[in-house]
């Protein structure tokens, strides 16, 4: 808790450095080049107000996104736990896949798929399924042995051991996947958005860019800035939520 | 091998004719081994119903390899099993509700309270959730712990997270108990609390048991019939200690003797 607090206090200090900076850089640089902050606080009003619409469609293709490869990749690394043969197949296949790089997907995307939503739906499940897929087959493969000999003297069918004992250990691993996987995922909807979609903040992004709207970009950083964080605070509290029965998560 | 005179057994049969009935174990000629080393050599023994047997050895004896065996968790490399008439790892549903262990650590799911864990049994079993949750809670008052049961296993004593792997076990109603070093891994003092709970709950019951130690003490404190365990594992020796042995320290300390020279000799020989 204590933790906590400390960490935002340094956060805001943080925050007041870089807009003094930005103060005083507007003032000996252009404006085209380092707006002001009142004026980067007035883009960021009007984004908030005008485009609110545009941060909805961005959410929800992440959260789509996040989503599916969540299931499909959790699903796939169950299946890598239970049978040995999809491991051995499935881990080159995913190591291949986690080797491309986004931008080449994002090509992939534009040449394979007309319509923009399937191109960034693509793009995201393409790029953060590989990461849950192998968390949750580390995960299954880190199941004690003990709990799992302990579990099977009762004599549970599959499924019963998949929901009694599989499932709720991986737990962590997944939340620990989102953690690192929803970062990545915003930085690559919003790259996918800025070619072809017509709304989102990529989009809003693109269109700043060529009105060479310096305010706005600024704005609009700002703005993924704090989505940034209360998306890593909301898993955060997830965390806190579902994982309360591991002690050094009690030390917190 | 087969034990001559026994106990009346506590579930008799209605038989005009009354039959004998079946042991609730039999190994026969059991051999396993690990790699190339054997850790389990013609083990032989059988368990009337209802009665308590511990099997002491060394450390390394093969006692946990034969007791999974027993389990159903490993299969022997010849030699025969049968548990409550099946096999215990062909027959794995068969078993099912039959047969409890308790291990040398506690071996509780983390994410559960102490009353979900104590509960796993009979949710395996498929009885309903208000059933499963009223018998866990019943099994958790019998061990001393009905503060305890919305508490989470990290935030238990050894001592108590231990009462609630015996409750696990108990709460499943099982023909038959396995339990490998279930006191050992406590202090003395609260290792004799949970051996004598255990005791009082499981006797009236008329639960077969069948535990491994290396504790020669609490062989003689807890069972009816000692199996002592060469290395690798067979019975080389077999000592009946009768409730006035238990009840009577003097007579213990004899018998307690007498099942460490036949270690000993085990060990020399
Ligand atoms: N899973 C295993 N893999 C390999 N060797 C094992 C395994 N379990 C037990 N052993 C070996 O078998 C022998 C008997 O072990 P164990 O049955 O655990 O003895 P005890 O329970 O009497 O101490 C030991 O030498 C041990 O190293
Ligand atoms: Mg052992």
């Amino acid at each position: 808790m204590l933790g906590t607090l400390r960490g935002w206090r340094e956060t805001l200090l943080v925050v007041a450095a870089l807009l003094a900076t930005l103060q005083l850089g507007s003032l000996v640089v252009p404006k085209y080049i380092l707006p002001d902050v009142p004026a980067i606080a007035q883009a960021a009003r009007e984004v908030l107000v005008s485009d609110a619409r545009d941060i909805a469609a961005t959410l929800l293709r992440l959260t789509e996104g996040v989503a599916a490869a969540f299931a499909l990749g959790s699903l796939l690394g169950v299946a890598m736990g239970a049978v040995p043969a999809v491991a051995r197949y499935a881990r080159p296949l995913l190591n291949i896949m986690m080797a491309v790089p986004a931008l080449n997907w994002i090509l992939f995307a534009i040449l394979w798929f007309g319509s923009a939503e399937v191109r960034v739906f693509f793009v995201v499940v393409v790029i953060s399924l590989p990461f849950y897929a192998l968390n949750v087959y580390e995960g299954i493969r880190g199941v004690p042995a003990d709990l799992v000999e302990a579990v099977e003297a009762f004599r549970p069918t599959r499924t019963q051991a998949i929901r009694i004992l599989l499932l709720p250990h991986t737990v962590p691993y997944i939340i620990m996947t989102t953690r690192s996987v929803l970062g990545y995922a915003i930085r690559i909807t919003i790259f996918a958005e800025l070619i072809g979609t017509a709304i989102g903040i990529g989009a809003r992004l693109n269109a700043a860019q060529s009105q060479f709207r310096i305010d706005a970009v600024f704005a609009w950083t700002a703005v993924l800035v704090v989505i940034n964080f209360v998306l890593q605070a909301a898993v955060e509290r997830l965390d806190r939520r579902l994982l309360r029965w591991r002690p050094e998560q009690a030390l917190r | 091998m087969t034990p001559v005179e026994h106990a009346p057994t506590p579930r008799r049969r209605q038989d005009r004719e009354p039959r004998p009935e079946p042991d609730a174990v039999v190994l026969h000629d059991v051999w396993r081994a690990w790699g190339g080393a054997v850790a389990v050599a013609g083990l032989t023994f059988a368990l009337r119903p209802g009665e308590i047997a511990a099997c002491v050895g060394v450390t390394g004896a093969g006692k946990s390899t034969a007791l999974r065996m027993v389990m159903g968790a490993i299969v022997p490399d010849r030699g025969e099993i049968r548990v409550l008439g099946h096999d215990p790892a062909r027959d794995f549903g068969l078993l099912r509700g039959k047969i409890a262990p308790v291990f040398q650590t506690d071996r509780l799911l983390p994410w559960r309270t102490a009353l979900e864990n104590a509960a796993l049994g009979l949710e395996i079993l498929g009885v309903p959730a208000e059933e499963r949750r009223r018998r866990a809670q019943a099994w958790l008052e019998r061990l001393g712990l009905t503060a305890a049961a919305s508490k989470l296993p990290h935030e238990l004593s050894g001592g108590m997270r231990q009462r609630v792997s015996l409750a696990r076990a108990f709460a499943l109603d099982p023909q038959l108990l396995l339990l490998d070093e279930a006191f050992s891994h406590l202090d003395e003092v609260t290792a004799a609390g949970v051996r004598a709970d255990f005791l009082s709950l499981a006797r009236p019951l008329g639960t077969t048991c069948l535990l491994v130690t290396h504790s020669v003490a609490e062989a003689v404190e807890v069972a009816d019939r000692i199996l002592v365990f060469g290395r690798p594992a067979r019975v080389v020796a077999e000592v009946r200690v009768a409730a006035p042995v238990r009840a009577d320290p003097v007579a213990q300390d004899r018998v307690r003797r007498e099942v460490l020279a036949h270690l000993q000799g085990a060990m020399a020989g």
